[in-house]
This record gives structure tokens, C-alpha cells and sequence, in this order.
């Protein structure tokens, strides 16, 4: 259809093959090929024509012939399910942005004109950097698929074709993925790792983090959530406390976990919970404790929801607090831990405080030295750079995802 | 009520085998060690607030690696924001042009350049200290000034030092730390820790009095020897190259191996070092740290565990099994050579003994090759070819694995044998792994061809990696010592260099200069390999 020149967020380039000679400037990808077509057979054969004639000789840095020769980065494929409108865009802009870091075929898959004919259609480039003045060029291919009518119910099939074989699939959804859909459930079958980022979910975020968890039973697939990887530097301002050894036995001795997360508009219950959420299922999932009581919502507006833990014979209470606060919704501003061993009381109270968290500590009411652990917020790009970097099986997430499961456990 | 899975340590009693069968059994609360909230954060770690103590801090290597690799720490939040630097040098500044000195410095050397804020946050925890390292005051003063850092920064008493000054003023330094207490550890946390730069001593008596020396002040476990190799990403490849892949370790050795070669070579020649170059030489600059470290990497048996003590047993072990060299093995397996005027990169060279600060009769070695065995049930009768040199033609270094020819010549028909297998791990320039194979000229006949699979990291990880200092700073404050020496080792290391050394001093008047700036070293070099029926590799 003809129809897709007009295609959502994308400038469409001529019809045409183009190999394209821009000097090369290390560390810097350049646009080596761009080409389109409107079938996924057109697709596959546009991506064969780019290893076979790809230009091997650009200008050098003077402008004088210079031979270098065009690798493909063979690392994996990604696949992103961009949705509609300016998430393609968003989405686009950044993986561009992490060209030349891993990833050997993306595909960005976007949906058009749902009530419409079938159509596709499909922008090919190939995005190559030079690592370094002497090093061959290495080459990442990108796509950017959109799918009108009834074609976009149908990604997996599309999807499918295009990928490199023996490479691991990786599909970021940066949306909301409707993990029960079939949607979803074709294009998990092909992955081995999903993208998510829960803190963007819509209500409180918990129904999406059960049946997230619910995955994993379901598919053989790995998942990385950009809301708990965020929340890195904050799991180490709080083991960091508990590495001076007089500290450390309290942690077995907890009574009580409290977190604050900021509900700014007076509507705590529309607050996405997933990240206060995470912390508990953290600290539990470390310290071998077990839900006695499922998180339940307090009866009254702002009364935040609660949830019993059990360590060893003790039960600990854990709430959730809405705060009025100027942080976007659903943020932590606080984690608090409550311990008392041997007649000795531990306070422990991480704060969130610009770009970092702030560990204060009391022992029987003298206060322990503070530490900042700066924290300044890390971008998607980043986030998707450094899952891309951990390529192999995250023990944290896993043992988080699977807490967190049992947590909100209906 | 729902249990979830959680990590747990081994039942230690009958009675918590059964709690733990049952599913109801509970952490040992009385004496847990290990922070269970720690598990799994090593790479989110931050080392706890300190001060780092910069001996040498005017000098160019602090300058051109140690401050950069700090500054790119802190740029990346790898510091703790309670962290101070103090920075010991003898030239007259203040501060504020200490600083200036310092951000220009940055700017210049830096991997990634810091933006203004984060540089200027970066200048503002630097604090210099004027004083001569021999003098007792500048170290009662040092010691005050640490005093009122650690109530103004909150640095929790940890000191971390860094030796980056002329190796002969280690001793007195480490004299005067214990002098006044520094080395001390304090019970309520403060840890001292204390890197030293190479070399580490200069032939196997003075290697082992600076041990004494430095042992006498602080334990084993607080000190670091440096060698910045250890830090390369490839060089920490190579281990989960062969540890962490099922298909090589199977071939690592003597049944398959037939030789392997390491070679440091650097096409840059002394650059107004001379002075330092006519005292050290190849065999103490590259030949006693570099060369031997790869040596005991690439030989070793794999480690029980990744800890530091584990893997530097089975370095240790390598380093021994080696065995000083004989004086009939010195004549036969070494050479050394030095540099006569060439040329390098198309562009006319001087030779050593005309280089600046050099004396024109100079008998030091900027060139050395040697044989050595490793005499262990892995390695029996498997030669290890080693080469470093200054003013060769080209940067390059790598080790190279040379399998055996295969058993049998079954393709008789082709007009060429197929060439053994080879497998080269590229360290520099263009870090990458390439692996040698015989393959099928497409056609009618059988011939067969060389062909190489060839992985840059460039190629599938186009990420800047970290400079080899920043890695080690950051294991330094983090108190992991498995890319640091031990004292054993370098001794052991020592024990193989010296008698070199030592033997050479009796030895005729070298016939210097042997090989001429770009060629590959001298001829000798050349006779030691091919008397085997074998030869270097072309880099």
C-alpha cells in the first residue's frame, strides 16, 4: 500500500538502494546503507544485498581512498515493539544512538491504520563505527517495520523471518505489554530475553508484575526490568550498611520495613507501586523470608497498601506509604528498616536526595556516620546498554521477580 | 502462608539438615559473615569512603594514568562521594595551582572527558601536600592533615596509598608510614591499604629486602603490587577465555600444544627516559613483570576458586616450575640485542646509544628473546618462546598457541600440508582472539588453504573499555587483590630474571647495536627459534 509513505514518526527515505561513502570517524556510527521495501521477503533480500555490496572502500580522513573493510557485529538480534505514534520515535532514536555496541539486527515494529488493509512497510539501514583508527568497520543493520491493518495483529510472523539464526532475540517493549495476550505470547516464543520497564505501567502496576511474573512458567525467557535495575544504587546504599560487622546481625533480627514512595497528586491509589514494590521483594528474597500476607491496599485513600513478611520466627510488618511529594508518582523517596537484637535497636533510614540516597543510621539512638551514594537518574539508553552488556542470567532478578510474585499474589 | 525460593548457606547440624529438608529451616542468626544483601552487587559496588594518598603526584605517571583513571571513576559514580585525594609531591605549589595543573592534565589524558561540574566536584576533594618523602614532618603533617580529612570528609579512617614515585624511595616511604601509625588497621573499621608501583625491586636480593621492608610495616593482605598488564581486559579475558569455555582447556596441553609464543613488542623507543632505561633494560622494564605474567597465565592450572589467593597459587606454581635458568641455558636460550639508528613508521630513528641521557657504549638490552620450559606434568617438553623489545616495527602484543601438525597427512593429493592449527589472543592494538584453520580451495582438486576466524572485540563489543588503571584502582579500594602480585610471586619471578642478568655481567662485551630500529630484533633471535624448526610469527 502506498499508504505507508505516510507512515507514523519517520522520515521515508527514496525507494532506491543507496550505499552511502561518508568518511568514517572512530567512534562515531555512520549511515552505510539505506533502503526500503514492503514485504517481508522484499525485507530479507534487501539485508543479503548489503553484505554483498556494500562499498569496502570509503574516503579517508583527507579524502583519499582508504580501504576498510565492513564487518557485521554478530551478537544478537533485538527486536523492539515500539507501538504506535511518538513511542517509535522515542524508541528509534535511541537504539540509533547505541549503534556499534552489541546488538547485529534490530527491528523496530511498529503498528499503523489497525482498521485498514494490510500493508507493510520497511525502512532497511545499516549503521556502521569504526572501534578504533585501525580496526575494520563493524556494522549493525536496523529495520524499522510498521505493520497496518490486520498485519500488525500478526509481529511474530513478521518477526520471525528476519531474524538471525543461533543469535539470542532480545525483545524490548518499552509500552505496556499485555503479557496474557497472544500478541505477546508469539513473540516470547522466539525470545530468550524481554525488556520491560513495570514503573511506566498503568494503575498501580502490580496486576502487570503478576503476570509478568507468571512468564518465566510459561516461556523459556528471561526478564530485565528497567524499574529494578534503576534501583541499583540504592540496594547498594543499603547492604553498604549492613557491611560493618557489629551491623550485620541485625539484619536477621528485622522488625519492621517501611517505604515511602512520592503520590503527588493526592491519588495514591493510581501511584505505580511496582518500585517501592521491588525493594520489599528484594530485602525479602536476600534474607530467605517468606510472605505471610500477600500486599493488600489500605481501606482508605492514602493508607498505602501492607504486606507480613516472615524471618525466621519473626513476623515483619512492611508498608507502603504514600507521600505528598513533587518526585513523579510511584518514586521511592524512602526505605526504613527497624531491627532490635539483644535489647540494641537499629534504625536504618535510606532517603532519596537529588542525585543520590543518603544512609543514616542509628544504633540505641547514636547516630552512625551518613553516606551519599550518588545516584543521578539513569536514562533508558543507558539502562538498555548495560542489559544488553549483562548478557548471561541475573541472579537479582530473577530471585526479585520470583519475591515480588509471591507478594502481590491475588 | 507462601514461601519463596531464597538463597541459603549449607545446613551445618543434623538438626538444621532436617529443619532444611523439612523446608523450615532458618538462617543461622547468631554469627552470620556474609552480608546476604551483598550477593550479586559486585559490579553496583562502591569501596567505602576513604582517602587516597598519591605519593608522586607531580610525576608523569600519576598525570598520564593514575589521576585520569580516578577522575573517569568518579565521573562514572564508581567512587564513594566521601572520598578525598591527597596528593604528595616536591614541586611548590598550592592548591589552586595544583588543581590547574592537574585539570589541564585531564583534559589531555583523559578516556572521556568530564563535564565542567563533574570536574570541578572532581578538583575539589584533590588536596595537596608539599614535602620530600624523607623528611619525618612532612609525615607528622600528612599525618594531621588525614586526621581533620577524615572529620571533614567522612571518610571512616580508610586510607588507601599509592606509591607512583622512583622505586628507591619505596623503602623510606613505607618506613615513615609505619613511623607514624598509618599502616595500622583500626578496629572500628579503617582499613590501610597500599599500592606500589613496578618495579618492584631490581634482581631477587633487592626484590626480596623491599618485601622485607614493606612486610615489616603492613601485612600482606593490605599490600598491591601493581602491574598494570594484569589490568588489560584481554589479559582478563584470557581467563574466562580458557576457564570459562568448555572447548579449549581440553587442548591446553603438551599432547596438543607444540609451542607457544608471547611477544611485547613496541615500535616507540625510549622517549627521554634514558636515564631510566640505561639502569633497568628490557629483561627488568617488560622481560620480569610483563612477559612472565602472561607466561603464568596462559600456563596455569585453573584455580579452585576466583579468589586472589587461589589464583595466585596457581601462578606461583608456573613461575617454579620454570626454575631459575642455568648458565649453559642463558648462553643457549637467551638473546638480547639493542637498537642501532633505522627507521620506524617511514620516518629515520636514532639508535639507543645516540639517544639523550644514554652513554655511547651502553651495554643495555632494549631487546630480549628467551626459551624457557615449564616443568610440570602440563607442560613437560613444550617450549615457551618469549620476546619484548623497544624500536620494533610495530606495536604488537599477543600470545600464540601452536598446535601440534596432525597425526597423519591423509590428503596426500594436495600440493600444500595443511598448516597446524594456531591460536593467536591479540592483547594490542585491535584486542581480539584468532584461531587458524585448514579449509578446502573451492574447485576441482584438494587443495587446502589457511583460513582464520577472527574475533575483535571491537567487532562485538564496541564499548570503551576501562583503562587497565581504572580497573585496578577500583579493585585496590575494593580490597580485591586477584590482579595484584604477591610477594612469592615476584620473588619467583625475580629468580628467573636475575640469573639472566647476572649471568650476562660475566659474559663477553655484547656486540651492540645488534638489530636496526624497525626490523624484529636481532638475528640471534631468529637462530634461537628456527634451531627448533620453527619461527616467529609474523605480526
Amino acid at each position: 500500500m502506498e499508504g505507508a509513505a505516510s507512515m507514523e514518526g519517520a522520515v521515508a527515505p527514496p525507494l532506491s538502494v543507496t550505499p552511502l561513502t561518508a568518511p568514517a570517524t572512530p567512534g562515531r556510527p555512520v549511515l552505510r546503507w539505506a533502503s526500503r521495501a514492503r514485504t517481508v521477503d522484499g525485507v530479507a533480500a534487501e539485508l543479503g544485498k548489503i553484505w554483498s555490496s556494500i562499498s569496502l572502500t570509503t574516503p579517508g580522513e583527507h579524502g583519499d581512498p582508504e580501504r576498510r573493510v565492513a564487518a557485521r557485529s554478530s551478537v544478537m538480534n533485538l527486536v523492539v515493539v515500539a507501538g504506535r505514534g511518538e513511542m517509535g520515535e522515542r524508541t528509534a532514536a535511541i537504539v540509533e544512538g547505541l549503534t556499534g555496541r552489541h546488538p547485529s539486527r534490530t527491528l523496530i515494529v511498529s503498528t499503523a491504520d489497525p482498521d485498514g488493509p494490510a500493508w507493510l512497510d520497511a525502512q532497511v539501514q545499516a549503521h556502521c563505527m569504526l572501534p578504533s583508527p585501525t580496526a575494520p568497520e563493524t556494522c549493525s543493520e536496523l529495520v524499522y517495520l510498521t505493520a497496518g491493518g490486520e498485519s500488525g495483529q500478526h509481529l511474530a510472523a513478521i518477526v520471525a523471518p528476519l531474524l538471525i539464526h543461533d543469535l539470542p532475540v532480545t525483545v524490548w517493549w518499552p509500552g505496556e505489554p499485555h503479557f496474557e495476550s497472544r500478541a505477546v505470547s508469539e513473540l516470547l516464543t522466539m525470545a530468550d530475553r524481554i525488556l520491560v520497564d513495570g514503573s511506566g505501567w498503568s494503575g498501580d502496576g502490580l496486576a502487570g508484575l503478576h503476570a509478568m511474573a507468571d512468564l518465566p512458567k510459561r516461556f523459556d525467557v528471561e526478564i530485565a526490568d528497567f524499574a529494578l535495575l534503576r534501583q541499583a544504587r540504592w540496594r547498594e546504599a543499603i547492604a553498604s550498611t549492613f557491611d560493618r560487622p557489629n551491623l550485620l546481625p541485625f539484619l536477621y533480627y528485622l522488625d519492621r520495613i517501611d517505604v515511602r514512595y512520592a503520590a503527588s497528586d493526592g491519588t495514591p491509589g493510581m501511584a505505580n507501586v511496582v518500585r517501592p514494590m521491588y525493594h520489599v521483594a528484594w530485602l525479602a528474597s536476600r534474607l530467605g523470608m517468606s510472605v505471610v500476607s500477600p500486599v493488600r491496599a489500605g481501606a482508605e485513600a492514602w493508607s498505602g497498601y501492607d504486606v507480613v513478611l516472615q524471618l525466621g520466627r519473626r513476623k515483619v510488618p512492611v508498608t507502603l506509604c504514600p507521600v505528598e511529594s513533587t518526585a513523579p508518582r510511584g518514586t521511592t523517596l524512602a526505605v526504613g528498616l527497624h531491627a532490635v537484637r539483644n535489647r540494641s535497636e537499629l534504625a536504618v533510614d535510606v532517603t532519596a536526595y537529588a542525585d543520590g540516597v543518603v544512609v543514616r543510621a542509628t544504633l540505641d539512638g547514636q547516630a552512625i556516620p551518613e553516606r551519599l551514594f550518588l545516584a543521578p537518574r539513569r536514562r533508558e539508553a543507558e539502562l538498555l546498554a548495560e542489559t544488553i552488556d549483562a548478557a548471561g542470567r541475573d541472579a537479582i532478578s530473577k530471585d526479585v521477580l520470583a519475591m515480588a510474585a509471591v507478594l502481590v499474589e491475588k | 502462608m507462601t514461601r519463596a525460593a531464597a538463597p541459603s548457606a549449607p545446613p551445618q547440624t543434623i538438626r538444621e539438615e532436617r529443619l532444611a529438608r523439612d523446608g523450615k529451616r532458618k538462617r543461622s542468626a547468631a554469627h552470620p559473615e556474609v552480608n546476604p544483601l551483598r550477593e550479586g552487587l559486585r559490579l553496583e559496588r562502591v569501596p567505602d569512603p576513604h582517602v587516597m594518598v598519591l605519593f608522586g603526584a607531580t610525576g608523569d605517571l600519576s598525570h598520564r594514568k593514575v589521576i585520569p583513571a580516578l577522575a573517569q571513576l568518579w565521573r562514572t559514580n564508581l567512587l564513594p562521594s566521601d572520598w578525598a585525594l591527597v596528593a604528595i609531591g616536591r614541586r611548590p605549589y598550592d592548591e589552586g595551582t595544583f588543581r590547574m595543573d592537574l585539570a589541564e592534565s585531564l583534559h589531555k589524558h583523559c578516556r572521556v572527558q568530564l563535564d565542567e561540574e563533574t570536574e570541578r566536584q572532581f578538583l575539589d576533594r584533590v588536596f595537596y601536600h608539599r614535602g620530600d618523602f624523607g623528611d619525618d614532618a612532612m609525615y607528622d603533617s600528612l599525618s594531621e592533615k588525614l586526621e581533620g580529612l577524615h572529620v571533614e570528609q567522612a571518610t571512616a579512617h580508610n586510607l588507601l596509598f599509592y606509591l607512583a614515585t622512583q622505586p628507591s624511595a619505596f623503602p623510606t616511604i613505607v618506613g615513615e608510614l609505619g613511623r607514624v601509625g598509618l599502616d595500622h588497621e583500626k578496629h572500628d573499621g579503617g582499613w590501610r591499604r597500599i599500592v606500589i608501583e613496578k618495579p618492584f625491586g631490581r634482581d631477587l636480593d633487592s626484590a626480596r629486602k623491599l618485601n622485607r621492608e614493606v612486610l615489616r610495616v603492613f601485612r600482606e593482605s593490605q599490600v598491591y603490587r601493581i602491574d598494570h598488564y594484569l589490568g588489560k581486559e584481554t589479559v582478563r579475558n584470557l581467563m574466562v577465555f580458557r576457564f570459562g569455555n568448555g572447548i579449549f582447556e581440553p587442548l591446553w596441553n603438551r599432547r596438543y600444544v607444540d609451542h607457544i609464543q608471547i611477544t611485547v613488542a613496541e615500535s616507540i623507543g625510549i622517549e627521554e627516559r634514558g636515564s631510566f632505561y640505561e639502569e633497568t633494560g628490557a629483561v627488568r622494564d617488560v622481560f620480569q613483570n610483563h612477559l612472565l605474567q602472561l607466561l603464568s597465565l596462559v600456563a596455569m592450572e585453573p584455580p579452585a576458586t576466583f579468589a586472589a589467593d587461589a589464583l595466585r597459587d596457581e601462578k606461583l606454581k608456573v613461575l617454579r616450575a620454570c626454575g631459575p635458568p642455568t648458565r649453559q641455558e642463558i648462553t643457549r636460550d637467551v638473546v638480547r640485542g639493542q637498537y642501532g639508528p633505522g627507521w620506524v613508521g617511514g620516518q629515520p630513528v636514532k639508535g639507543y646509544r645516540e639517544e639523550e641521557e644514554v652513554d655511547p657504549q651502553s651495554e643495555t638490552e632494549t631487546f630480549v628473546a628467551a626459551r624457557l620450559e615449564i616443568d610440570d606434568w602440563r607442560w613437560s617438553g613444550v617450549p615457551f618462546y618469549l620476546r619484548t623489545g623497544k624500536r620494533l616495527a610495530r606495536r604488537a602484543s599477543e600470545i600464540a598457541i601452536q598446535f601440534r601438525d596432525v597425526p597423519h597427512r591423509l590428503f596426500a593429493e594436495s600440493s600444500t600440508d595443511p598448516q597446524p592449527n594456531l591460536l593467536a589472543i591479540r592483547i594490542q592494538p585491535d584486542e581480539g582472539i584468532l584461531l587458524r584453520f585448514g579449509s578446502k580451495v573451492p574447485g576441482l582438486g584438494l587443495e587446502i588453504r589457511p583460513v582464520t576466524m577472527d574475533f575483535t572485540y571491537g567487532t562485538a563489543f564496541s564499548v570503551d573499555a576501562p583503562d587497565a588503571y581504572e580497573t585496578l584502582l577500583l579493585d585496590a579500594m575494593l580490597g580485591d587483590q586477584s590482579l595484584f602480585t604477591r610477594a612469592d610471586e615476584v620473588e619467583a619471578a625475580w629468580a628467573i630474571a636475575t640469573p639472566i642478568l647476572d649471568g650476562w655481567l660475566d659474559m663477553p662485551a655484547p656486540d651492540f647495536p645488534s638489530y636496526a630500529a624497525g626490523a624484529w630484533g636481532p638475528a640471534e633471535a631468529d637462530d634461537l627459534i628456527e634451531r627448533d624448526g620453527r619461527r616467529w610469527r609474523r605480526l
